[in-house]
């Protein structure tokens, strides 16, 4: 920051034994936040009775922010009078949020408070989907879900027990569970999320994520609105704002004028599916220009393999003439070229080609889903944006782009359950070998295909019929009780997905449950605690409780003390070996506590926390109760370089390539990243180091993986045309490109609905279109406008506007809430729909919008929005990417003015339709088995690992086999 | 001492973090806002730009929120934090017309009015404002604005900044760096059918073609809150009921200074009408107070910089007069008639005019602060209320001289009132926002309430009472003393709107 804000005087780095707090600050007589000394009793006044001074005393409780996935820190204040809570405040001890938050941290109060929150376990009456329910016991629902999950186990259908998550909200815990069963059901929301940039980085460095040391940065490069949404808004935008302040300069790519590129110096505003075709531009710009980073290229990349591969005829060796060849390769690049497709000037691609050479080493760059997420090849982006960062030597580096896994502390229990054997083909069909994550998006459509059914499944934290593209298909496939045997719904509030499930399980929101939580927000590895505070601050005043059912409202329980009993009554008698993994250490034969999993693990698997708490006089459990974050290592540059120790080497010999391996079995379990067995590369030097992740341990500018699996022309950083390219869309013929998938500052995806302070700022969507296009059209703000896609068509409301680019229209993600007649649902966001099929065509219209409505808060009878929106993601089939798996979210639509009999938010669709739209997409792919008969290469990221065996696509194949010393 | 914000907006990131911190500090009820983020696109595509603006109370050095709270509800502290005690509010909402900066609503809850107080019972304890810990770019600063080694004073004087409305000379205390001009000018950015992701207000969009506008980047507001126009029909009522009340004494006493009897009229009809006048206007006063429980707190807690406290004096002064007015004419006491009628000139004349004092203090209503308006309130008074008596005259059967006296101080005061209608509203605006609601009053939105249901029958009444006036006509007097009833009842109602329906924010 500038020199002024040095008045800000941080109160972070304190000697003596105190903890750090990073997101202190005092500006003379005033500071941000209460010393922790006082935060078990703190003394507050009471705002709204002020100037009369009416005390009252507080505990202040640190938990962890369950809104979006940055996992900002939050102080919880809990009133001893009542143990109610009050407000939550940010957490200054959080390296990440600096004790600062987003609209959607403070909001967490209306979400513990909503007075339409689901407080009891509840049972479905009649059919499926019908929208009855009944109150039941834990003890019913537990004793049913259980017995289901047992009996599958037992006849080893162990791949039809499915966890579908959405937010994950912990890291590992779950993981483990999973692990304890022996199933293969670990099912993820990434195929709509962000599959295209874990492709574009994995097959770079093994790791599937970027951590941008913006602060650093002189250049940052956005593909995104980091300083609205996603990961990771808030701790991102503070950082890319003190770097701005200090001269940054910051190039958003973005087809509308979000609030991050109205920061921009920078914005290009390109062809959607262009964006990759520009950094080719600018990195052929930077390869002719020689102003790369050649020693760095020379030790990191693997240019051998791209000779080896791709220019047989020159000597493996010859670094330079590798750097000629890659500049002729990359040549027909041009600015011009760039321009052309992207339909933008070139001055633009001149401005940011100088932008990025000015930065050195101090590249920031950062993709995650927008243009990646949005574009069939999307993956390619991504791949073309790190690029430029290795070319300019800009990884890892003091205002660098790293990886994740540099910045990031995943605590693991240090006894954990044997892997699994079995491989589920629903979650990551053979179709699909190189999908960074489980071909979510496609469950309805590999059950209808036959593929297998579902005993058991549970969706968490995650609404798969609203979020997902053709919710139909999803409909019909969980109203189908042979596909689906039980759907068990584990949430907090309710969703479009909740009323189609067996049993509405009601879980904590973020100051009601335990968690532990990292993530790469910047240079630093912390870890954070989530702690049901309620109960924590029982605990301090000697108030008894059985378990966080006791302190939530209702019967609210928390989701760890769930799968804690639930694994417990699938294995009663410890027969199975399940059992075990949930058994107390002190008290044997009873189940573990939370307090107890949580000792051991904060005991034994957080470096330095013992001692930091030692210093405190507090067990490491009490210090992360008290503090709620601790910081593992923070500024480590250059982990590639990172000399291995004895004890890694220890057994390990480096191939032909110098990947330094150990001996590993069928029987041994990869890591969650990377090959097993695997430490390091030893370098032409001699030297040995930690590497990357990659298969040849180095940063992959041509990727075997991708070469050996299928996809040899696509093996280097190049450009997939988009499925909406601009020589894809007829403008005459009134089609546009559909941009349906950009967020709020304010909301996240369906899961602050029941925040009224964010609904009352966010509460319509229009659909963005420039003005001249819908000059061109006669269409004006506010006239109702059919967005026809390929399965059908919806109906919005336009905004004729500036901030989009001529061609693409934009309709922002969140809205489009619905509940059918007489369905319980979230009233502050939803609308009543009636739902209507005839022979696989679908229709939704809204029968009533959102009205105020009477309930303990009084705030609920003052709604003034009645818009529930356009549930837009209903009529948008599948499109999944042949490689990466990405759900391609750009829609290539056309428009029309609403027809006589429109109304606003109809959706209409055939679901048969769609049907074929997945069967043409799945025609696109290069099927596995890849070499050896392997399932999925071994060192890509997967969630619940199993044993090498189970990648094998057969018993006998033989590739897998042992490795290492043979 | 003087604690203020200093808002950051070439960092502001328009994330609205502050507005929920703060909501959720205080339990601010939806649809209610201490501080917000407005938003402004301008330019077109592809130079197009989005601005931000944190808008909140500006803790004025010199708070016309202050001055014109009758019941020192709102305060300044030592330390320069404008402040409010919602145990004393009436909800009179005269606090809102006397911020320039749409900061003050009456809660819902408690139905007082409330501001951005700086979470006041947090600085008192030496923690920042909410709003100010959660920034998550710290584009928020507080402090001593006066201490020149705080961050706050340093920042501010080191950068270039801006307040709103500086022309309102409030000495706003919330300094803006970076701000776009089309942000903080209330006027710059009219709303274009729709918000980014909200929509707007019915007024916003009402009013939205009152504004003019930027021809060359054409900025429009995206994102903004609703401001309801605090004062309604009850006021405008009022105005006329006081008008009618004060003109119909005040010709009254006029007339036994000048030795001219009127009889009934002047011993019965005028003070009837002045009770009836003030008794309804103070019945409306009380009825449009959202706390009308409180009223005698204009009276127990009075606030003597406050014009609504001086008006309750006055209203109260007249009330009793009249009263004994009907007690002196009825019980023959000739000395205290002579008395009263001395006193009832100025009473009356402060009766009906102190509203523009009231309306001299609302510095966020540019139209009201108009230096003609006391007179204004003179000739509308003796305009309706010559014109009440000369309707009871016609059936008293008054004639002669009485009639004549009568239709010359209608025909007076009609002209008096026309003439100024129109010199108000087209002569020199003191300001664009004054300009802006005359323009929507002679020519936009109220142009035909305006001319057709004031201008018009005014003029033909002013034809009538000149008729009466020179022929003793008691039906053209009585006709003209009627239509300007209405006529005054539509100009109060577009004079009231109007000079609320500039946006302030």
């Amino acid at each position: 920051m500038t020199e002024l804000s040095k008045a800000d005087m941080p109160i972070a780095e304190q000697k003596g034994n105190s903890v750090p707090l990073p997101g202190a600050r005092a500006h003379e007589h005033l500071r941000n936040f209460p010393p922790p000394e006082t935060w078990d009793s703190h003394v507050e006044y009471d705002a709204k009775a002020h100037p009369r001074k009416v005390p009252h005393t507080y505990s202040l409780i640190p938990t962890v922010c369950f809104n979006c996935e940055s996992s900002c820190g939050l102080l919880a204040y809990v009133d001893h009078e009542d143990l109610s809570i009050k407000k939550f405040e940010g957490n200054p001890a959080h390296p990440g949020s600096r004790g600062r938050n987003c609209a959607k941290g403070p909001a967490t109060i209306n979400q513990v408070k909503d007075p339409d929150r689901i407080l009891h376990p509840l049972r479905r009456v009649g059919e499926r989907g019908s929208g009855k329910f009944e109150r039941v016991s834990w003890e019913e629902a537990l004793s049913d879900i259980a017995s289901r999950i047992r009996k599958a186990i037992i006849e080893n259908r162990r791949d039809e027990v499915m966890y579908h998550v959405g937010r994950p909200g912990e890291d590992g815990f779950v993981e483990r569970v999973l692990q304890a069963w022996g199933v293969d059901g670990h099912n993820s929301h990434t195929n709509v999320c962000s599959s295209g940039g874990r492709t574009g980085y994995t097959h770079w460095m093994g790791f599937d994520r970027p951590s941008p040391d913006y602060a650093n940065a002189k250049t940052i490069v956005l593909l995104s609105s980091h300083l609205e949404t996603g990961h990771y808004f808030n701790p991102h935008a503070q950082r890319i704002m003190e770097a701005k302040q200090n001269g940054a300069k910051v190039v958003v790519l973005d087809l509308r004028l979000s609030n991050t590129a109205s920061h921009a110096d920078l914005w290009i505003s390109p062809w959607p599916g262009s964006e990759g075709v520009i950094f080719l531009a600018v990195a052929s710009y930077l390869l002719r220009t020689r102003k790369i980073d050649a020693e760095y290229m020379r030790r990191w990349v693997n240019w051998q393999t791209y000779l080896e591969r791709l220019h047989p005829d020159v000597p493996r060796d010859d670094f330079e003439a590798f750097l000629d060849r890659l500049t002729q390769d990359y040549a027909q690049y041009t600015f011009e070229y760039a321009a052309d497709i992207a339909k933008i000037p070139v001055a633009q691609i001149e401005q940011f080609a100088e932008y990025v050479a000015d930065a050195g080493t101090r590249l920031a760059t950062h993709t995650w889903r927008s243009a990646a997420a949005g574009n069939l090849g999307g993956w390619q982006i991504t791949r073309s944006l790190f690029f430029l960062n290795v070319l300019t030597g800009s990884v890892g580096t003091v205002g660098g782009t790293h990886p994740n896994g540099w910045d990031k502390f995943i605590a693991h229990f240090p006894e954990m359950p044997p892997p699994n054997d079995i491989w589920s083909e629903k979650l990551w069909p053979l179709e699909y070998p190189l999908a960074t994550n489980e071909m979510s998006i496609l469950l309805p459509h590999l059950l209808k295909d036959g593929r297998g059914r579902l005993e058991v499944y549970f969706s968490r934290v995650y609404n798969p019929i609203w979020v997902n593209p053709d919710g139909f298909n999803w409909i019909e496939t969980l109203t189908d009780e042979h596909l689906v045997g039980l759907h068990v719904a584990l949430t907090p509030t309710w969703s479009e997905s909740a009323t189609f499930a067996d049993y509405v399980l009601p879980m904590g929101h973020a100051s009601e449950r335990h968690d532990t939580m990292s993530f790469e927000t910047h240079t630093s590895k912390w870890i954070a605690f989530r702690q049901p505070v309620t109960r924590v601050a029982m605990e301090q005043h000697g108030v008894p409780y059985r378990d966080s059912r006791d302190a939530n409202p209702g019967e609210v329980w928390e989701e760890n003390e769930f799968w804690f009993e639930l694994s417990w009554q699938i294995d009663p008698d410890g027969s199975l070996g399940i059992r075990q993994w949930f058994e107390s250490k002190e008290r044997p034969g009873q189940r573990m506590t939370q307090d107890e999993y949580y000792d051991i693990l904060f005991s034994r698997s957080v470096p330095g926390l013992p001692e930091a708490a030692a210093e405190q006089g507090l067990t490491p459990l009490r210090y992360m109760r008290k503090y709620g974050v601790f910081e593992v290592a923070r500024d480590q540059y250059r982990l590639d370089e990172r000399v291995l120790s004895d004890a890694e080497l220890e057994g390990a010999l480096p191939d032909e390539r110098g990947v330094l391996r150990k001996h590993v079995t069928l029987d041994s379990q990869p890591p969650l990243v990377g090959e097993a067995g695997v430490v390091g590369v030893q370098h032409p030097d001699g030297s040995k180091t930690a590497g990357w992740l990659t298969p040849s341990r180095k940063l992959e500018l041509f990727s075997s993986t991708l070469a050996e699996w299928g996809w040899e022309d696509q093996a280097t950083p190049g450009y997939i045309e988009s499925h909406v390219a601009a020589t894809n869309i007829d403008r005459d013929a009134d089609e546009f490109v559909l941009m349906p998938n950009f967020r709020l500052p304010t909301l996240i995806h369906t899961r602050s609905g029941n925040a009224k302070y964010l609904n009352e700022i966010s509460n319509t969507h229009p659909l963005w279109m420039n003005a001249a296009d819908a000059a061109d059209m006669g269409i004006a703000t506010g006239d109702l406008v059919r967005v026809n896609t390929e399965i059908g068509h919806f109906v919005a409301r336009a905004w004729a506007t500036e901030a989009i680019r001529p061609g693409v229209v934009g309709l922002s993600h969140h809205m489009g809430r619905w509940t059918q007649e007489g369905h319980p649902g979230s009233r502050w966001v939803m609308g009543k729909v009636r739902l209507s099929s005839d022979d696989g065509v679908w229709k939704l219209r809204y029968t009533d919008r959102i009205r105020p409505f009477t309930s303990d808060d009084p705030d609920s009878e003052r709604i003034y929005w009645d818009d529930p929106g356009v549930h837009q993601n209903l009529a948008f089939p599948v499109q999944p990417d042949p490689v990466s798996g990405m759900h391609c979210w750009h829609q290539k639509v056309r428009l029309e003015k609403a027809h006589p009999d429109d109304e606003y938010g109809d959706v209409v669709v055939d679901a048969k339709r769609a049907r074929e739209v997945y069967r043409r997409w799945l025609e696109m792919t290069r099927p596995g088995p890849g070499p050896g008969g392997r399932r999925r290469p071994e060192f890509l990221m997967r969630h619940v690992t199993p044993k090498r065996a189970a990648y094998q696509i057969s018993e006998t194949g033989g590739a897998v086999a042992e490795r290492g010393e043979q | 001492m003087q604690y203020g914000f200093a808002i950051d907006q070439r960092t502001c990131i328009g994330c609205h973090a502050c507005t929920v911190a703060c909501k959720t500090e205080h339990e601010v009820p939806l649809g209610q806002f201490r501080t917000w983020v407005k938003y402004v696109d301008s330019g077109t595509f592809p130079d197009t730009t989005r601005s931000f603006g944190v808008m909140r109370c500006n803790h004025c050095t010199d708070a016309p929120c202050v001055k014109i709270c009758p019941t020192t509800a709102l305060f300044k502290r030592e330390d320069g934090i404008v402040d409010f005690d919602n145990e004393r509010c009436i909800g009179c909402k005269s606090c809102m017309q006397a911020c320039p900066y749409d900061a003050i609503y009456i809660d819902a809850d408690t139905n007082t009015a409330a501001k951005c107080n700086m979470c006041a019972h947090r600085v008192d304890e030496g923690l920042e404002p909410a709003c100010v810990v959660v920034c998550p770019t710290h584009s928020i600063w507080v402090g001593d604005l006066h201490d020149k080694d705080s961050g706050i004073a340093k920042l501010v004087s080191t950068n270039e900044t801006a307040v709103r409305s500086p022309e309102q000379n409030t000495g706003p205390n919330v300094f803006y760096l970076g701000a776009d001009r089309a942000v903080l000018d209330p006027l710059a950015a009219p709303v274009q059918g729709t918000y980014i992701w909200a929509e707007p207000d019915a007024q916003r969009l009402l009013t939205a073609g009152d504004l003019p506008g930027d021809p060359v980047t054409g900025a429009r507001t995206t994102l903004n809150t609703a401001h309801p126009r605090p004062w309604g029909w009850k006021v405008v009522t009022y105005l006329w009921t006081k008008g009618l009340g004060a003109g119909a004494i005040a010709v009254a006493a006029l007339a036994i200074l000048l030795g001219i009897n009127l009889g009934g009229l002047g011993e019965t009809a005028a003070p009837i009408l002045a009770i009836f006048g003030a008794a309804t206007t103070g019945a409306l006063l009380i009825w449009d107070l959202k706390r009308p429980e409180r009223f005698w707190f204009l009276f127990l807690k009075s606030n003597f910089s406050s014009w609504l406290v001086w008006g309750a004096y006055v209203l109260a002064a007249f009330t009793g007069g009249a009263l004994l007015w009907l007690i002196a004419a009825h019980g023959d006491v000739g000395w205290l008639e002579t008395f009263l009628a001395w006193a009832a000139i100025p009473v009356a004349a402060m009766m009906a005019g102190y509203t523009a004092f009231l309306f001299g203090q609302a510095e966020g209503r540019d139209l009201w602060q108009s230096p003609v308006l006391f007179w204004h309130l003179q000739a509308q008074a003796v305009m309706a209320g010559a014109g009440a008596l000369g309707v009871i005259a016609l059936f008293a059967g008054t004639e002669g001289r009485p009639l004549t006296f009568l239709a010359g101080a209608f025909t007076l005061g009609t002209a008096a009132y026309l003439v100024i209608s129109l010199v108000e509203l087209f002569g020199a605006h003191p300001s664009r926002a004054a300009s802006v609601a005359s323009h929507v009053i002679t020519k936009g939105r109220y142009a035909r309430l305006f001319w057709a249901g004031s201008m018009l029958p005014a003029a033909i009444a002013l034809v009538l009472g000149a008729i009466a006036w020179g022929t003793g006509g008691a039906v053209a007097l009585a006709i003209g003393g009627l239509l300007v009833q209405p006529a005054l009842l539509a100009y109060e109602s577009a004079f009231v709107r109007a000079g609320q329906d500039v946006p302030l924010s």
